[in-house]
């Protein structure tokens, strides 16, 4: 049998990626199984060998061994070395390197032998993407990251909406124009970049943020383009996007003449930017980096900003990501900044550069056919977060953020999750606050959907429940559909200001309802809120001939960004009208 | 002596070992070929992690079993791994001794040593085998040559066990046999696993010299606190010590 074309250039590819490092950790392996525990989807999954760390590892292992490697090319039997030799091949591949690890490194550290099996999964998932075999999200994330700068598709307006929204807020939350967000200053001492999460769905980070610098009476400003300090490249193996992210934060930095660029809680933004970024880029960085967790420890320290312990009741534990802490050896200083802003810490166990994956990691929430298995593997994790007894599990992750949420709701644990900047923020406190008009209080204290009417299409009755409660409670009028011929109806009948559409439902599907809401002359102007489990159905949205939705919502939703987002949407669009 | 045992001590081992030495510079030669990839991150971490102790604290991680989970959780295992290379360096070393300083073996203690040595090893490579071939995950990952070369070394101890005391009263097929093997094993190894002592140098220095450069390695320890136990379902976490990094 001829050998797939795509395989072929998988195997030519790798053999131009080998490096020193990589060939080491192949031929180095003993198959000693050390690293098999460590693994926590082996812990959750124990009955199922091709977990395995080593295992998985062998997948490359074997093409390198059938090409590179002596015995392998003699008597490949006898070391296991074998091609991929069909398409079909690649894809189970796929699922191995995709769906079966999250990159979390914790294997790494357990090998008495210095094998980087995570740092060689990334390689193979470069190889696969780089013949166009990944998972849907995957393929969709990093079109975006490419296309638009930034890998959750927010669009440039959008972006600067956002961060100007919050800086309205912020303005009137202390009374102070000084507080307002400078965007493409010159000459700062800092230039803030943010995970595209924070724009889309958890603007409260970036005002947070904000309101940390004002206090502080930071130079800084936000930049317009190479905001975004994550990188899918990590993720995807992709060198090429990685330099090209990276790349665009580095000279707009330059442009900018920042002297630092201060990255927001973000494990695999840290690592990116700080660590691989300068090498996928071939990039020589001539100015300092550090993780926003520093500046804010330092302003602390210096006295720049005051705290009080108190205002932070809750009890907390800190969950590290494998990027900040395994990856970068960033673990004092969240521990010490979060025991200047609570005085209920509660460590959890193991930590640090032991500490589990949040079973997340890897772009792990944009592959949605692996969320079974992903969510299996959740397990070791939410069993840790529940041996710590406390109330709130603090991160320096968005990606954690986004983990940690969906394994808590999954496994009903009685838990929150926050970032420090969140709690920071929150125990802050401003001296020379200035007296907030009596009207301006009234508006803050109002309920965020008063007086809104908005029509929640869902075919899922607990989803519909979900969110027609949460915007119910939050002041709203929620009518409510199973199906699109049901919406568009109540559409033309009821006039509501916002629609909230799933994509995914019996019948006529949410992309064909959006498009009819767009086409009709009477609806086209209507507002509406994508939901989606499925990321990568979000392009099928993206590319129809019409104009886009307002805003799109992941599943599983959460309700403080379901409520932010729905927001943002009534109150920029209001102000475009 | 017979001639034969004489050939299988001297010009045998000669060759094969000339043939091992020159099938590692090929190798070694092949491995360099390959360019290491350049690192431009600046430091990240605590002051006292640099590349240098990491290389350092990677290289010796092997003989901290306090250091990895892996090891930590597992110190018979760990055990056994010291012992078994104990075996290694004792058989080996047989194989210099026999031919070249036969008199080193009238010291005392050193027989019963070098027996307690490779006989302890042999068990070892029968029970690693049993592990080996038993469980489900590790007979995932083995290969012929997994299994092969354990069997080797195995039989190889077990024939250095009986040839330490140098004597043909029995017969020489002990001795004969174990200086066979021991060239058949100078052969094989550059083509099989057991070349991984080979790479361990340059694996750890490079994981070493990133983690040392990331803040990562060593690992510092201070003070050991338990880990919740009886976490249902998840072995791993019971009676894990957590490392505790100090702060520079
Ligand atoms: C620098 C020297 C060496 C280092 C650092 C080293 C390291 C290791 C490590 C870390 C393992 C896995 C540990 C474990 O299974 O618990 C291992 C396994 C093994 N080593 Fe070595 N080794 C060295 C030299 C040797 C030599 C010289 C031989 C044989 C001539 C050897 C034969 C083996 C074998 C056969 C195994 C596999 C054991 C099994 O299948 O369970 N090693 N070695
Ligand atoms: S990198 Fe993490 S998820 Fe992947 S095999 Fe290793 S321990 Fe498992
Ligand atoms: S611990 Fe290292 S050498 Fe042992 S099986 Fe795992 S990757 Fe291979």
């Amino acid at each position: 049998m001829e050998r797939s074309y795509k395989a072929q250039k998988v195997i030519d590819r790798l053999g131009q990626k080998l490096n020193r490092q990589v060939v080491g950790s192949l031929v180095a392996c003993v198959h000693c199984g050390n690293c098999t525990d460590s693994c926590h989807y082996v812990l959750a999954n124990p009955d199922d060998p091709t977990y395995a760390p080593a295992w998985k590892g062998d997948r490359l292992r074997k093409i390198f061994k059938k090409h590179f490697d002596w015995t392998g090319r003699v008597v490949p039997w006898w070391v296991g070395a074998k091609s991929p030799e069909t398409d079909a091949d690649l894809e189970e591949l796929k699922d191995i390197v995709f769906g079966k690890c999250t990159n979390c490194r914790r294997c790494t550290m357990n090998c008495p032998m210095g094998v980087d099996f995570a740092t060689f999964n990334r390689l193979t998932r470069g190889l696969l993407v780089h013949v166009g075999i990944m998972p849907e999200g995957v393929a969709v994330v990093s079109k975006d990251q490419w296309e638009l700068g930034n890998q959750m598709g927010v669009l440039k307006e959008d972006y600067i909406d956002t961060v100007e929204w919050m800086s309205d807020e912020l303005v009137d939350e202390v009374g102070d124009d000084k507080a307002a967000i400078p965007i493409d200053k010159s000459d700062v001492e800092v230039m803030y970049t943010i995970n595209p999460r924070e724009a889309k769905y958890d603007p409260r980070t970036i005002s947070d943020a904000a309101k940390i610098f004002w206090a502080a009476g930071e130079s800084y400003t936000m930049p317009s383009e190479g905001w975004d300090m994550t990188n899918f490249g990590l993720f995807s193996g992709d060198d090429e996007l990685g330099g090209t992210v990276s790349r665009r934060v580095y000279e707009k930095a330059q442009a900018l003449r920042a002297k630092k660029v201060v990255i927001s809680e973000c494990g695999h933004g840290y690592r990116s930017t700080l660590c691989e970024g300068a090498n996928w880029a071939q990039f020589d960085v001539d100015f300092v980096m550090e993780s926003s967790v520093q500046t804010m420890l330092r302003y602390i320290k210096e006295g720049k900003i005051k705290v009080d312990k108190s205002l932070n009741i809750s009890s907390y534990t800190y969950h590290d990501s494998c990027n900040f802490a395994r990856s970068c050896g960033m673990t004092e200083e969240p521990r010490e900044l979060l025991n200047l802003v609570v005085s209920d810490f509660r460590e959890m166990y193991p930590n640090r550069a032991e500490n589990y994956c949040c079973t997340g990691g890897g772009g792990a929430m944009s592959m949605t056919e692996y969320t079974p298995q992903r969510l299996k593997s959740a397990r070791v994790k939410a069993d840790q977060l529940k041996a710590t007894g406390a109330k709130v599990v603090v991160t320096s992750c968005h990606n954690c953020v986004d983990g940690l949420t969906d394994l808590i709701k999954h496994y009903g644990l009685d838990m929150e999750v926050t970032q420090l900047v969140n709690l920071v923020a929150n125990s802050l406190l401003v001296e020379k606050a200035a007296e907030v008009p009596e009207a301006e209080h009234a508006v803050s204290t109002t309920l965020a959907f008063a007086g809104r009417t908005i029509l929640v299409v869902d075919d899922e009755a607990d989803a519909r429940r979900f969110i027609a409660t949460v915007l119910e409670d939050n002041g709203a009028t929620v009518l409510q559909a199973v199906d699109g011929d049901e919406a568009l109806q109540m559409m033309r009948d009821k006039k509501p200001d916002l629609v909230t559409l799933d994509l995914s439902m019996p019948g006529k599907d949410g992309g064909r309802v959006f498009e009819e809401i767009r086409n009709d002359s009477e609806l086209s102007g209507a507002r509406v809120c994508i939901i989606t489990g499925k990321p990568e159905l979000r392009r099928l949205i993206y590319e129809r001939p019409v104009r886009e939705p307002e805003g799109y919502i992941n599943k599983p939703i959460q309700e403080d960004v379901l409520v932010s987002n729905l927001r943002r949407i009534l109150e920029l669009t209001n102000k475009a009208a | 002596m017979s001639e034969q045992l004489h050939f299988a001590e001297h010009t045998l081992q000669e060759v094969a070992l000339g043939f091992m030495a020159l099938v590692y510079c090929i190798r070694i030669y092949w491995f360099t070929r390959f360019t290491a990839g350049k690192e431009r991150q600046p430091p990240t971490g605590p002051a006292s992690t640099t590349p240098r102790k990491g290389i350092l604290f990677s290289w010796g991680i092997i003989g901290m079993p306090w250091a990895m989970e892996s090891s930590r959780k597992n110190m018979f295992m760990w055990l056994q791994f010291v012992l078994f290379h104990m075996g290694v360096v004792a058989a080996i070393g047989l194989s210099f001794i026999i031919p070249y300083l036969p008199e080193v073996l009238a010291i005392a203690g050193v027989i019963p040593t070098l027996q307690v040595l490779t006989g302890t090893a042999c068990v070892i490579g029968v029970m690693r085998m049993i592990r080996r071939l038993g469980g489900k995950h590790m007979r995932a990952i083995s290969t012929p040559d997994d299994v092969f070369s354990l069997l080797l070394l195995t039989v190889w101890f077990a024939f250095a066990f009986q040839a330490v005391p140098n004597s043909t009263a029995n017969g020489e097929w002990q001795l004969m046999t174990y200086f066979w093997m021991t060239a058949f094993f100078l052969v094989y190894v550059p083509f099989s696993k057991i070349s991984h002592y080979l790479y361990y140098p340059f694996t750890r220095y490079y994981l070493g010299k990133s983690m040392g450069r990331r803040g990562v390695f060593p690992f510092e320890r201070g003070q050991p606190q338990a880990a919740p136990t009886g976490t249902p379902g998840a072995p791993a976490l019971a009676n894990v010590g957590a490392i505790q990094r100090v702060k520079a």
